[in-house]
Parts: C-alpha cells; structure tokens; sequence
C-alpha cells in the first residue's frame, strides 16, 4: 500500500474492477458535461463577436459573471418576498438577469466599442479589458470582495443514481437548457433573413452593408444575444455551485475563450463542440491523471491543437484578408 | 517668549510625572519590565488589541498578589503593526529598553526577524499566535511558543480519526499552499506509521477552483471513512455539497481554516451539519478552573470572551515568564531559558499545562473537534 499512496489518485481509477471502472467513467462524463455545457454558452459569445467584429470580447466573462450576480440578487431580494412557485421564480430570475446583461451588452458596445471600431484591433482589444477591469471592481464594490452563495431553497435537490451513476437535476437542467440554447442560436443564424444578414455581415461589413444591411443594427443584435446567453450561463452556475465571486468571469471566461478556439473562434457549433470538449478533458485529466495537473493537461491539448489544427476543430482556412 | 516657553515644559514635565507617578508608588523597588510584542494596529489590529487585553489581566493579577521577587511588574508594550520590517524595530527598542523577557508575536513571518534580534540580544521571548514549523527547527535557544505547531494539528487529527472516529480508510486532500500541504503531510506521517488505518487517497485540489467532482469520484470509489480537508472554507464548502451529492458518506473533517460561518453558508446548512474541524479550543471551551477565573475576568473588563483562540497563548506566555522569574528567583535572561527549558513542567496556564521541550515547542498538544450542529452552532464534541 505505501508505495500506492504517493500516487493513488493516479493510480485509483485503474485498479477498480471492470465495472465500477464503467460508473466512474460515466460520473465525469456527466460532470464533464455540465461544465463543458456551461463552457460552450459562454463561448457562443466570444466567437460570436469574434465573427462578426474580429474582436476578441475579453468584457464576455464580467456578463457572465454580472450574470449569476444579478439572478443571486432578484432571489434573496424581490421573489424572496413573493409567493411564487420556485420555478417561476427561477425562470424570472433568469429572464430578469438576462434582460439586464443584455441592455448592459449595448450600452457597452455603444460606449467602449464603436468608438473605436476604425482604428486598431489591438485599441479595441485594450478598451475591452479596460471594461472588464471596470465591471469586476464595480461588482466587487456592489456586492462586496466576500463569497455570496445562492440560498439553499433556490436549488432544486433532486438527485438519481440509475446504475449507481450520479445525476443530478440540476445537471440535466443544465444540459438540456444549453443544448437547447444551442440548437435554437444554431437554427436562428441559419434560418432567419436576420441570421443570413448576421453570416454576411461577418463575410465583409462593407459588402453587407452595400446590400442594405444596418451593420450597426446586427452588432447590436450580436450584444444582445451574447451576454444574454452569458447571462443564463452565470445562473445556471450560480445555481450548480452556489458559490459566487466577482473573480468567476476571469477564470470562467479564460476557459470559455479556451473553448472558442479549440473549437474554431468566430464558428457556433465549433463553440459547441469545444466547449463539451474541454469540460470532458478537464474532468478526464482529473480524474484518471491528477486534479492539480487537470489544467496543464487542458492546456498542453489546446496548444498541440493550435500547433497542427490553428484554426481549431470546426474552423476554416480563411484567408487573410488584404 | 522665552518666559512662557519654559512654562510650557515646566507644565510638559509637570504631566508626565503626575502620570507615571502610579508608577513611581510602586517602584519604591523598581518593576521588573517585560515586553509585550504585538499587532496593535494594523490588519491583525483585532488580535494585538485582545492579546494586550489579556496579558494585563495576568498582570494585574501578579501585582494584586505582591508582584514578582516582591518587585511589581509592568508591560513595556511594542507594536509592530502586523509588519515583519516594524516587527524588527520593536525587538531592537525592547533590547535596549533592557526588558526581562518579551512576550510576542502574533503571525509567523512577523515574528521571524524579531525572534532573530532577541536571539542575538539573549533575551528570552515566546511567541503567541506563530505556528510556522520551522521557527522552532533554526536552533534559536531564546525562543519559546506557547501555542502549538501546524504539526501538531496533523497528529491530533491522526490520533481523532483512528481512536475516537474509528476510521479505517482516510482520505486526505490538500490545497497545495504551504499550510495545508504541510498541515496535510503532519496528519499523513503519523497515520502511515501507527499502520491502524490505511490512507486511501491522497491528493490536491487546486484553489480558486469550483469543480471538484473528479477528484471526489475517484476518493468516493475508495469508500473512505474520513475525509480530511487541510485547506480553505471556500473550498471546503463547495467540496462537502459536492460529496454529498455524489453520494459520498465519509464522515467531513476540515483543518483549522476550513470550517467557519462562511462554509456553512456556501455549503447550505443540511450539508454542512455534522462537519467536523480540528482547531485549537476557542477561549470559552476551555475547561480548567484557572480559565474560568481568567475568562470571567476578560468578560467583566470588556463585556464578550475573546474571538480567537490566540490571546489566551499571550496571557499563558507571560504567566510562563513569571512562572520561570518566581521560581528561578532571577530576571537574568540566561537563567530564565535554562529554567523555562529544564524546569517549568506542567505549569497550569490558562489554556493546560504547559512545559517547553528542547527545541523550545510546548509539550503535548491540546486540540479540539469542532462539529457543526444541525442550526449552524459551532461546538466541541467531546
């Protein structure tokens, strides 16, 4: 046993008998899963804007973030007092925090972005992390520098355990919400006159515009979707963990960003695919290499990828634009 | 101008003496000074203000029963703002203040430099609140610690967890900082070689994380009787919701930095009931006669118990200096030393007796489980 100790969470996985190798295998998929579900709708927004603006939105995390915030706030404040069922509270807490992190997309596209849409990529990149910087300050100042956890009552406690694998309702809530998020973006962009109008806008602004396109009017549309999706993903979370931080859109968004590009940024259903992508490896590098290691793991991945696939799995060879 | 000037200092002088002369009724013989070092100001302003709180009631009491060597005591207070560069300051005026012995300090890396100039200086001091290991592993002669090593919370989990929680497979995870690796190792060490349990898993989390669900699985399918925490509440907390919910029954034990007011509220009440912790006894769970007195006392002169379990170590180290001062009937700090290392034994302070080994750690080690009652309290299990 003392030589086994050392490295027993390397080790652990391997030695279970064939079965309980199966259960433990299916529990972090399923926890893969929902992160990598969590990860993908904050991806939607950075590879959304990226596709239509080349901009590398790094402000996407701090919605994200303002997000489970404001859900936390509408809970323990206005419907805490009311009498609604919890899942007509819920549902409004996160119509109500998404309403908001969608006006305050705009307002931040109106203020710190289109200002700036002529010059440099680099200039728009900078302003960008300056509202970033902005929005977790001003969150730590609103709502304090200390944890704040969503209250018990708000989740839901529904737990199964078909064939010994643990799911809970939480989890699958999450899924089947993104999944269907997804599915819905992916349908709205390839099916609605806005959503070709969206496609040919991230063509060339110029040609789309020349074809009676309001660019401006799509950039917004984009603002709002974004950190609308944002949103949803910050409750959601919020409602998983109970645990939130005004950091959360940092790390959240460095792995959503992640997920972007492995999946090829400025791509939807590339965002998709990363992102349940990146959330598997994070749970498979922890569970069957080491959780301290799980993000060098993540990381080593992303960069042979970018090494022999640089425009990410669903990406396409573009080419530079003159 | 130059009449009303030398007014003013004959008025200047006039204060002073009529303020230290409380003093001077006493000092018919001269006191015997000792120092008290701690964070009066600063971010640990709290501690400091409670240390000193506490160690002028043990003063008093010395002086109410005729002082020491039928000389009276007095504190020579030195703040060192929680600062290891202001720390140094301090040591170098309470040697040249040419006190007896110093009672002080409070965090481990302040006291580091300090305890350096005292060693030097030759003057006896023992630290309060600094629980690095390696403060008492440099060799200093001079220096004593009335609270206990990070080690010895790993041993005192140890022996809970085998003897008293009956388990046979423990799983440990730490957070990869120096006290909960080091913390981590200490609880690991003594179960691997006592060989009555078995360690089933041992790993770290990385902190700042939110997920830990792979890494609990895989402890889960080592069915562990026991789960030992040595990290931070805000990982404690998702960590027990999340075993939880995985279905994992091991009973949860945090180190001392684990479970507090804040884990309870990321955790949610019905899952952190029946967590336990390893912790020094807060002072109003200490259960010797002369804590009482002492804790009735605090309570009378500043109307709550003190928060922290560390000033009750500062009123214990000065007690061991008059302790050595009485029973050594010297205030040569060199006297003082050999009497505190060979011959205080067993002297009943406020928090147990204390006696100081070779290398100048207190002998034993006094912890207590804390459990999480099922409406948030927090209370001893005994």
């Amino acid at each position: 046993m003392r030589t086994g100790v050392a490295s027993a969470a390397a080790v652990s996985a391997w030695r279970l008998p064939c079965r309980v190798k199966m259960v433990v295998f299916l529990e972090q998929l399923v926890n893969g899963l929902t992160v990598g579900a969590v990860y993908s709708l904050v991806a939607l927004g950075y590879t959304m804007v990226y596709g239509v603006m080349r901009l590398i939105n790094f402000a996407h995390g701090d919605f994200f973030m303002l997000g489970s915030y404001l859900g936390y706030t509408m809970l323990v404040t206005v419907l805490a007092q009311s009498s609604l069922p919890l899942w007509a509270m819920l549902c409004l807490a996160t119509l109500i925090s998404m309403g908001a992190i969608s006006l305050l997309g705009v307002l931040v596209e109106r203020m710190a972005y289109r200002p700036l849409r002529k010059s440099s990529r680099l200039t728009a990149v900078v302003s960008a992390l300056g509202v970033s910087i902005f929005l977790q300050n001003a969150a730590m100042l609103i709502w304090g520098a200390r944890y704040q956890a969503y209250p018990p009552w708000s989740v839901p406690e529904v737990n199964w355990a078909p064939g010994g694998v643990h799911v809970s309702l939480m989890q699958l809530l999450i899924m089947g919400i993104s999944l269907a998020l997804m599915v819905g973006l992916y349908m709205f962009v390839q099916r609605t006159t806005v959503g070709a109008a969206i496609r040919a806008t991230a063509i060339d602004h110029d040609t789309a515009r020349l074809m009676g396109i309001d660019v401006d009017q799509i950039i917004r549309i984009i603002f709002v979707i974004g950190p609308g999706l944002g949103a949803i993903a910050g409750v959601l979370l919020g409602l998983y963990y109970r645990q939130i931080h005004f950091t959360v859109g940092w790390s959240y968004g460095l792995k959503a960003f992640t997920a972007a590009i492995l999946g090829g940024i400025g791509n939807i259903p590339g965002a998709m695919v990363g992102g349940m992508l990146l959330g598997i490896l994070e749970m498979l590098g922890a569970g069957y290499i080491s959780a301290a290691w799980k993000d060098v793991f993540v990381f080593l991945i992303l960069i042979l990828l970018l090494i022999f696939r640089p425009t990410g799995i669903l990406g396409e060879r573009v080419a530079e634009k003159v | 101008m130059k009449r009303s000037r030398s007014g003013l200092l004959l008025i200047a002088v006039a204060l002073v003496m009529s303020l230290s002369f409380g003093y001077y009724v006493m000092a018919a013989k001269e006191p015997i000074r000792i120092g008290l070092q701690a964070p009066i100001t600063g971010p640990w302003a709290y501690e400091g203000e409670m240390a000193r709180n506490c160690v002028q009631i043990v003063a008093d009491e010395v002086n109410k029963a005729g002082g020491l060597l039928g000389r009276p005591v007095e504190i020579v207070l030195g703040d060192d703002q929680g600062s290891p560069k202001q720390s140094a300051l301090v040591a170098q005026r309470m040697v040249s203040d040419k006190v007896a012995a110093v009672v002080g300090t409070y965090g481990s890396s302040i006291n580091d430099p300090a305890s350096a100039i005292y060693e030097r200086a030759e003057l006896v001091n023992i630290a309060y609140g600094s629980t690095a290991e390696k403060l008492t592993e440099q060799g200093r002669k001079y220096f004593f610690r009335t609270c206990f090593r990070d080690d010895k919370q790993g041993a005192f989990f140890a022996a809970f967890a085998v003897d008293k929680l009956k388990a046979k497979r423990v799983a440990i995870i730490h957070d990869n900082t120096t006290f909960g690796k080091g913390l981590a190792e200490a609880a690991r060490r003594p179960i691997l070689e006592q060989k009555k349990a078995e360690i089933v898993f041992y790993d770290a989390i990385t902190p700042g994380e939110r997920d830990f669900t792979a890494i609990l699985l895989n402890m889960g399918k080592q069915n562990p009787d026991v789960l030992y925490f040595t990290g931070y509440y805000s990982e404690a907390g998702l960590i027990i919701r999340q075993m939880r919910t995985l279905g994992i029954k091991a009973t949860f034990v945090g180190g001392n930095a684990a479970v507090n007011d804040e884990f309870v509220k990321i955790a949610g009440l019905n899952m952190a009931a029946g967590a336990l912790q390893t912790q020094e006894p807060l002072p109003t769970d200490l259960d010797y006669p002369q804590s009482k007195t002492f804790l009735a006392e605090y309570i009378r002169r500043h109307k709550e118990p003190p928060s922290s379990p560390w000033p009750v170590y500062a009123a214990d180290a000065f007690k061991a200096i008059a302790a050595a001062i009485e029973g050594s009937g010297s205030t040569d700090s060199k006297v003082l030393m050999n009497y505190l290392r060979n011959s205080l034994k067993d002297y009943p302070g406020i928090t147990g007796p204390i006696s100081f080994d070779a290398i100048g750690d207190r002998e034993g080690a006094i912890y207590l489980a804390y459990e999480v009652t099922a409406d948030g309290k927090f209370v001893p299990l005994r």
